[in-house]
């Protein structure tokens, strides 16, 4: 119990401190707010015009078209991190032992950080985002269920967390990673579904995203938003899916904890 | 005149020769630039795999339009994109004395000491999806292919002032490296055939912050479907490069008075 | 009481070759050459409890990798430490919520905002409560001059200021061992001065200090007990005034002169230990037999001096003696 206390305690001053010092930046994030609409704009008359006078495209009517790019552009705001970059800077220069130096173990330092980073994101990106969505586009921003939407959520910023820390723990063994989050970079901006929706895609593409981290990051969410789950010609309850996507996370966190420990093994022995 | 291109062409050479030096992470960014290349067409694609269309588009009409954007924006950042990040650098560190000290225009030395071989990637990506397109389509006539290169450069000069826009902004926006993003969204509108934008945000796209000219209206050229207010829309893509420098100069005028 | 012991610590690296070139980096990708590096080599000593003890040596002695396996964030590859109760690298997340560390130039604090935010950031992580850390940061506050400074953002401090957050940083949950790795490196005059004092004060209410440093004036100040590393092996290992002694009081004089030197100035007292040219020499002044004070008017008197530097006897130079001081013994 006490040891509970100590660790929300712990998350509340890095998530205060995270805010403070990103509060500098605001002006940076508000830029979201003149590009995320612009974007949805594009992508507003793009599907306008591939929907022309109706019908279903994949089995999405033109409705629902839009509030699937509606919300992937304001979930982003809540899930998007900067793990990797942050991590790999610290051990590139050398700063990750001060983390060292204390008693703290560092990835739940930085989930702490990034807590405090999205919930400033919420203030200045999400909220104004969503007004803009719903008063000039008139976009119908009520989730199916928002309980399940709400939790699916919060297990795509885990898994984006968790995903992106494992990608800054590979500078303790390669000294240059900006190939491997490069390509990464690439193959979840295909495969989260961000671009179109995931069943655009072969069959057989589709179903291989059960077993790769990219669709829990955006396209469960959003497809949870949306009330119904299709994916490799599998059709699940939301209850089913946001339960995969939970295990998902789960596999994804014990293998942050192996990685993580054997990089802790690697920094004692060498250094780096 | 004559000197101007010495500068320049001693400048790409040493771009290249430490390019060259890191060939591995040469390499390497390359295929990276290629692989977003690829994903550059996949929504069209998508959508055509899936039976739909742009209306009044075939697929290859399309992706001449992208191929064509792509080829544009390869050739304008290989020239230009340097002078952003090097001005931002340059106005963090407080360091942009150093240009102005050179016995040569700042806009020319900072264009040419910013050159980037690495966007060959780019320029690579957007020949071979050109090349699968206008084998599809064909080109109209051979005043086509000249109508084609006018309006390309002339797309290229918007390219140019939308650089110097940017970089003329982070002489105001110190450190936001958030500010190519701004023009990159504005940019998405070139992207696609723009009669499936509404009127008055075909005309922005045209006369405003003409980006139609980026990729839209060469690749109408080539079809053989110009119109004359595409032709006429050369003229604010003359003046809109005009005003990225003048910015550009006016910051640097500004910067000189304040003294950073 | 000994506070720490440590018995034939030895830190072994093995490194690869890494080739230069296309060819070269594409071969070591197959092929990998193994380099074995001993940085630290059969270390063995104690530290008592309360005393400041420096760590001396050249760059790239080892130093930084003893006092890392001392702090648990480096595994030795044999030897024992002890520390307190704790045996660092095996027992390291306890162990380092004892002790504190100021690694001079990888800074706990962040850049953007005003110290006293990192400041309470390491409240929360150290477990500290609120009345220990208000009346704690007050007295730290108070000492090292910095309670306006402490709201300011980080980012616009000198970096003398930024040092005293640093202490601040490490010292506000009352360690017991506090390790400075060279906690003066960078600072003028004035600021390593204060530095110092800072160390003495702390170090007065009990808390025991180890540091390295390159720099002989830290430990002359500060250390009561002095550790010579040199390639990873331990030179010198007493106290304060057993190197005095050893070294005798000695200067390094530079002297760039306007006429072809000459030995009048020289006795008992000066040697010269290098000579450039005619004009540029280097000499060794020994100040327990006369004061620099008058050596430097006795050689103007005699010779035209047109530039004169006075310093510390370097590292290497220190090392050196040492090695032949031991020789005469043996």
């Amino acid at each position: 119990m006490r040891s509970i206390k100590h660790k929300i305690d712990i998350c509340a001053a890095v998530a205060h401190v995270t805010i403070k010092e990103y509060l500098v930046y605001r002006s940076h994030m508000m830029v979201s707010l003149f590009v995320g609409p612009v974007y949805f704009v594009v992508q507003f008359f793009i599907w306008t015009a591939v929907y022309g006078d109706g019908g279903a495209l994949v089995g999405f009517e033109y409705e629902q078209m839009i509030r699937y790019f509606g919300i992937t552009a304001l979930l982003g705001y809540v899930t998007w991190n900067s793990a990797d970059w942050n991590l790999s800077m610290l051990i590139r220069t050398g700063r990750y032992l001060t983390f060292a130096l204390r008693p703290l173990n560092h990835r739940f330092f930085a989930l702490s950080q990034k807590i405090g980073h999205r919930l400033l994101a919420i203030g200045f990106e999400l909220i104004p985002c969503t007004f803009i969505f719903i008063l000039l586009f008139g976009i119908d921003m009520r989730p199916s269920n928002i309980g399940w939407f709400v939790l699916s959520v919060a297990l795509a910023f885990f898994m984006n967390f968790y995903v992106n820390y494992c990608l800054g723990l590979a500078s303790f063994w390669i000294v240059q990673t900006d190939g491997i989050r490069y390509l990464y970079a690439l193959l979840s901006t295909i495969f989260a579904g961000a671009l179109v929706p995931l069943v655009f895609f072969p069959v057989s593409l589709q179903f291989i995203q059960f077993f790769l981290p990219f669709q829990y990051i955006s396209y469960v969410p959003v497809m949870v938003f949306l009330g119904e789950y299709r994916l490799g010609g599998f059709t699940l309850s939301i209850p089913a899916i946001v339960g995969i996507q939970g295990a998902a996370v789960i596999v994804m966190f014990i293998l942050s904890e192996i990685l993580y420990k054997s990089a802790m093994k690697r920094f004692t022995a060498v250094g780096a | 005149m004559k000197k101007f291109f010495n500068i320049y062409f001693t400048c790409i050479k040493t771009a290249m020769a430490r390019a060259l030096a890191y060939r591995l992470n040469f390499v390497l960014s390359m295929l990276i630039a290629l692989g977003w290349n690829a994903l550059f067409p996949l929504v069209t694609i998508l959508i055509y795999g899936a039976g739909a269309s742009f209306p009044g588009w075939d697929f290859y009409e399309v992706l001449l339009i992208q191929s064509v954007f792509l080829l544009s924006t390869g050739f304008a950042f290989m020239a230009f994109n340097g002078v952003l990040w090097s001005t931002m650098h340059h106005i963090r560190e407080g360091s942009f004395e150093i240009v102005l000290l050179k016995p040569i225009s700042p806009i020319f030395f900072m264009i040419a000491a910013n050159f980037d071989p690495e966007c060959v990637g780019m320029i690579v990506g957007g020949t071979v999806l050109f090349t699968i397109a206008i084998v599809h389509t064909g080109v109209a006539s051979v005043m086509a292919v000249g109508q084609f290169l006018i309006l390309f450069t002339a797309g290229f000069a918007v390219m140019a002032g939308i650089n110097m826009l940017m970089a003329a902004t982070s002489f105001k926006w110190v450190g936001n490296s958030r500010i190519p993003e701004i023009f990159d969204s504005m940019m998405e509108f070139g992207k696609y055939p723009a009669t499936i934008f509404p009127k008055p945000l075909q005309g922005i796209a045209a006369f405003v912050f003409p980006v139609s000219m980026i990729g839209f209206f060469p690749a109408q050229a080539l079809l053989g479907d110009l119109e004359m207010y595409m032709i006429i829309s050369i003229i604010p893509c003359i003046l809109f490069m005009l005003f990225g420098i003048f910015m550009y100069k006016h910051m640097i005028k500004l910067y000189e008075g304040v003294g950073g | 009481m000994q506070i720490i012991n440590v018995k034939n610590l030895t830190k072994t690296y093995i490194t690869h070759k890494r080739g230069s070139g296309f060819k070269e980096t594409i071969r070591s990708f197959f092929k990998r050459e193994k380099v074995i590096v001993n940085a630290v080599n059969n270390v063995s000593f104690t530290v008592e409890e309360g005393s400041i003890t420096g760590i001396l040596g050249p760059n790239g002695a080892g130093k930084s990798t003893t006092i890392k396996m001392l702090c648990g964030t480096l595994f030795p590859t044999s030897g024992e430490i002890t520390a307190m109760e704790f045996r660092p690298y095996a027992d390291r997340k306890r162990y380092v919520g004892e002790i504190g560390a100021v690694f001079g130039q990888r800074s706990q604090l962040v850049w953007d905002i005003p110290p006293i935010d990192s400041f309470n950031m390491n409240r929360a992580i150290y477990g500290i409560s609120q009345a220990d850390y208000k009346s704690r940061l007050d007295e730290l506050a108070e000492l090292f001059e910095i309670k306006e400074v402490m709201h300011k953002p980080t980012r616009v401090l000198s970096l003398g200021e930024r040092m005293k957050c640093e202490f601040i940083m490490a010292m506000l949950h009352k360690p017991k061992i506090v390790f400075l790795d060279e906690p003066t490196i960078g600072l003028d005059v004035i600021a390593k001065a204060k530095i110092r004092e800072f160390i003495q004060k702390i170090n007065a209410t009990g808390t025991t200090f180890i540091l390295t440093t390159h720099d002989l004036e830290d430990v002359k100040q500060l250390a009561d007990h002095v550790i010579i590393i040199n390639h990873g092996v331990k030179v010198f290992d007493d106290t304060l005034q057993n190197l005095q002694l050893n070294l005798g009081e000695k200067k390094i004089v530079e002297l760039t002169l306007e006429e072809p030197f000459n030995n009048s100035v020289l006795d008992d007292s000066v040697r010269v230990i290098e000579q450039k040219s005619p004009l540029e020499l280097v000499l060794e002044v020994d100040v327990s037999k006369t004061t620099i004070g008058d050596f430097i008017e006795r050689l103007s008197k005699k010779l035209s001096i047109s530039d004169i530097s006075v310093k510390e006897l370097p590292m290497e130079e220190i090392i050196t003696q040492i090695y032949e001081e031991e020789k005469t013994e043996d």
